[in-house]
């Protein structure tokens, strides 16, 4: 390594010149084009990023006045219910949208990977939901639940059974959004799971076959090992995805729904806390306790992968 | 895999794009504005070199769509007379406090509006962060001060201060669907009821209304219910140096159980039903006979194919035999960083005048605050007995404010409600809230 490194110094000169004008015209369009992108994430991500931390060390009020206060947001953090409430909500959400959503993607992605009439039909109306405003679609959503007017309950009826107060009642209101936060990211992990099935070489289903492989068996002994990788990339961004759930929730629960407090998110909390109440100090400790979170969870599932994901090739 | 690879790398791509786009986007709009700003900050240096010849433009920050129209009449008209003023309304909706975030981050960077509505609820935060100019010798100067009800010109002073030139306001009353009084055969409300001829009448209503149909309607609401009975009969919210609720009152309590009652006898829908589809929606799609609604809600009413030939209203009926409404309403402030300072100011003194109080009450869809222009809003809505709003307002509440208002209004809402669902019983719930409020004022 040693000599190797000298090597390189000697010759250094002689490199430079050896540098042509083409190769450097070269660097300079590179850098030229990956600069609105460097400096986009730059003023727009790393910098908001880097005054979050620092507005979490302050108190900071509304219009900016800030003060520094050391780690007191922190510890108000930790000795706040409402936090450990909100943190409770968000992880039971994740819990069951993140591991049935993913069954029901790659179910679908199956499907529609098969030799099956319209199947570009079915893949743009399972998709529809991804590129639809999510809004638009908590405030549909909103008026399905709904208790008096719902086309919920009303089918409930016809069918001889009793309506529900879906949306107020503490005890289903958070299953009410974990359907609706479902139904808008299946499709777009289906597109995904759909592009890693078609990049499966066709050789190893014919091998399969010609050992006696059945549906299931090449389901579960060629597609899913081969798809690991996908799986992998899914499943991290769904439990990102699943930890910021705020659109669906924000639309559709009102601060006098009674079942509140039992579908407030972390992310909610934040909102409400930066934007309501103007605690915007306090609201970013929050945000960085969320991050502290998803960091961690990622990098337990990036350390975990080597035990079920599939790199060969 | 190398598919699959590619696939992932060009959505990444993708995101990035979209992110970087996204970026570009509020980039070109700021630099926009600050080209703007720019402009504006050249008008005002040559329009203090030269006099008042130059041209001023200032911006006029509102959220109600409904009032676009007189905001617009009112600016035309004033620049009509001021030649050399031109004005942009900047309409930002109220909902989800789309409204005050914007105004906040504009004001934090400098590029909030010369003239924007402030309400009572924000006036003390915004006070404050210094973001309020003070208009006290150029209200002083005008006929402002004899012109309006004292308590309104009141709402925004602090520390003996003027902070707004006020606006308009509204109070509550007593609608009722006359189609549904028909058909029960029962007599239509009156201006002189009590809350017990209230009682009388929903029980009255009740076996006669349609399946499904509720006499009255008692949702978690503060400004149009129960602040209104907690006043009357001798509760409070805030103590009079702001140190201390007074939820655990028994006159507070009483206050907010008389409606509680009223569900729980089946008068109204639950406190479910009403947080989930609203009083104000439940009544123009006919399901409840009676509902009280702010001054602010006639402009949705009148506009209702379905009941606008159908209702009326009277005034909120007394409690304990005392008078009782809610008061509140906004007012007109000048940005204290504005570059045209003096021309905002001027504008905002000319918008407490009797001509664009006029202007603005003559369009029917709010109550002016002039003294001498809050009968255009009856004479603007002769189909119904809208005097109900104004015929008490002289000695109706104002809502009670401080710094911590926002917060203050969502953790009593949050735990009234555990009241009004029956998780819990008033008592209880008035002794928990009592703590955090308490909690929240010493902030």
């Amino acid at each position: 390594m040693a000599t190797d490194r000298r090597v390189a110094k000697e010759g250094a000169p002689s490199v430079r010149r050896g540098v042509t004008r083409r190769t450097k015209m070269n660097w300079v369009f590179s850098y030229c084009m990956i600069a609105p992108l460097c400096i986009g994430l730059a003023v727009f991500y790393l910098w908001p990023f880097v005054q979050n931390l620092w507005f979490s060390f302050n108190d900071v009020t509304k219009f900016n006045i800030s003060t520094f206060c050391g780690l007191d947001n922190y510890r108000k953090l930790f000795g706040d219910k409402e936090v450990w409430k909100a943190l409770s909500n968000t992880l039971k959400y994740v819990v069951v949208t993140v591991p049935l959503g993913m069954c029901f993607s790659i179910l679908l992605a199956a499907l529609l990977n098969m030799k099956i009439r319209g199947k570009s039909f079915y893949r743009v109306l399972y998709f529809l939901p991804s590129i639809t405003m999510s809004a638009a679609v908590a405030m549909v959503w909103k008026w399905i639940f709904n208790e008096q007017m719902g086309i919920l309950n009303s089918a409930l009826k016809a069918m001889g059974m009793s309506g529900h107060n879906w949306l107020t009642d503490n005890r289903t209101a958070l299953f009410c959004i974990m359907i609706v936060g479902m139904w808008m990211t299946i499709g777009y992990n289906m597109i995904i799971l759909l592009a890693g099935m078609q990049g499966i070489s066709k050789t190893y289903y014919e091998a399969a076959s010609m050992d006696g492989a059945g549906v299931w068996a090449r389901f579960f002994h060629v597609t899913l090992p081969l798809l690991t990788p996908t799986i992998f990339f899914v499943m991290i961004t769904s439990i990102i995805s699943g930890f910021q759930v705020f659109d669906a929730v924000y639309m559709m629960i009102g601060k006098t729904n009674p079942a509140f407090d039992d579908t407030q998110t972390i992310v909610m909390l934040f909102y409400e806390q930066a934007f309501d109440y103007g605690h915007k100090g306090y609201a970013a400790a929050i945000s960085v306790l969320l991050f502290a979170i998803i960091l961690v969870l990622t990098i337990v599932q990036f350390s975990l992968q080597k035990k079920w994901v599939n790199y060969d090739e | 895999m190398k598919n699959k690879k590619k696939f992932l790398s060009l959505g990444l791509v993708g995101v990035m794009t979209a992110a970087a786009l996204a970026g570009c986007g509020s980039s070109s709009s700021s630099s926009q504005t600050a080209a703007s700003d720019a402009a504006a900050a050249g008008s005002t240096q040559s329009a203090e070199s030269q006099g008042s010849g130059e041209k001023v433009s200032l911006s006029f920050g509102i959220w109600d769509e409904n009032q676009r129209g007189a905001m617009q009449q009112m600016v035309d008209a004033y620049e009509k007379e001021n030649p050399n003023v031109s004005i942009e309304i900047q309409l930002t909706p109220y909902k989800g406090s789309e409204y005050w975030t914007k105004l906040e981050a504009a004001a934090t960077g400098g590029t909030a509006p010369d003239v924007f509505w402030i309400n009572v609820l924000h006036l003390d935060s915004y006070e404050q962060g210094g973001i309020l100019a003070d208009l006290t010798d150029k209200i002083a100067s005008s006929d402002i001060k004899d012109s309006f009800p004292e308590a309104l010109l009141n709402n925004y002073v602090r520390d003996g201060k003027n902070y707004a030139v006020p606006k308009d306001f509204d109070t509550n009353a007593l609608w009722y669907n006359k189609d549904l009084f028909d058909q029960a055969g029962v007599a239509y409300p009156t201006d002189d009821m009590s809350y017990d001829d209230l009682v009388a009448l929903c029980k009255e209503l009740k076996d006669k209304l349609p399946d499904g149909v509720y006499p009255f309607a008692c949702p978690v609401d503060f400004q149009t219910w129960y602040y209104q009975t907690i006043y009357a009969n001798g509760g409070y919210i805030l103590n009079e140096d702001k140190t201390a609720t007074g939820y655990d009152l028994p006159e507070t309590q009483e206050g907010i159980q008389c409606w509680i009652d009223l569900i729980n006898d089946g008068y109204s829908p639950s406190a479910n039903t009403l947080s989930e589809t609203g009083a104000d929606a439940m009544f123009e799609g006919q399901q409840i006979a009676m509902n009280f609604a702010g001054s602010y809600m006639l402009p949705e009413y009148a506009a209702n194919e379905q009941i606008k030939d159908k209702i009326d209203c009277v005034e909120i009926p007394t409690f304990n035999g005392v008078e009782d409404n809610v008061i509140n309403g906004l007012g007109y402030a000048v940005y204290a960083g504005s570059k045209n300072l003096d021309a905002a100011e001027d504008f905002a003194i000319w918008l407490g005048s009797q001509e664009a109080q006029d202007i603005q009450g003559k369009t029917g869809v709010v109550i002016s605050a002039r003294t001498d222009c809050q009968k255009d809003f009856a004479e603007a809505n002769t189909q119904y007995n809208v005097a109900a709003y104004t015929n008490h307002a002289d000695i109706a509440y104002p809502l009670p404010v401080c710094l911590n208002a926002a917060e203050l209004y969502d953790t009593e809402a949050t735990w009234i409600t555990k009241a009004y669902t029956g998780e819990m019983s008033l008592k209880d719930a008035c002794a928990s809230l009592k703590q955090e409020a308490d909690a929240l004022l010493t902030q």
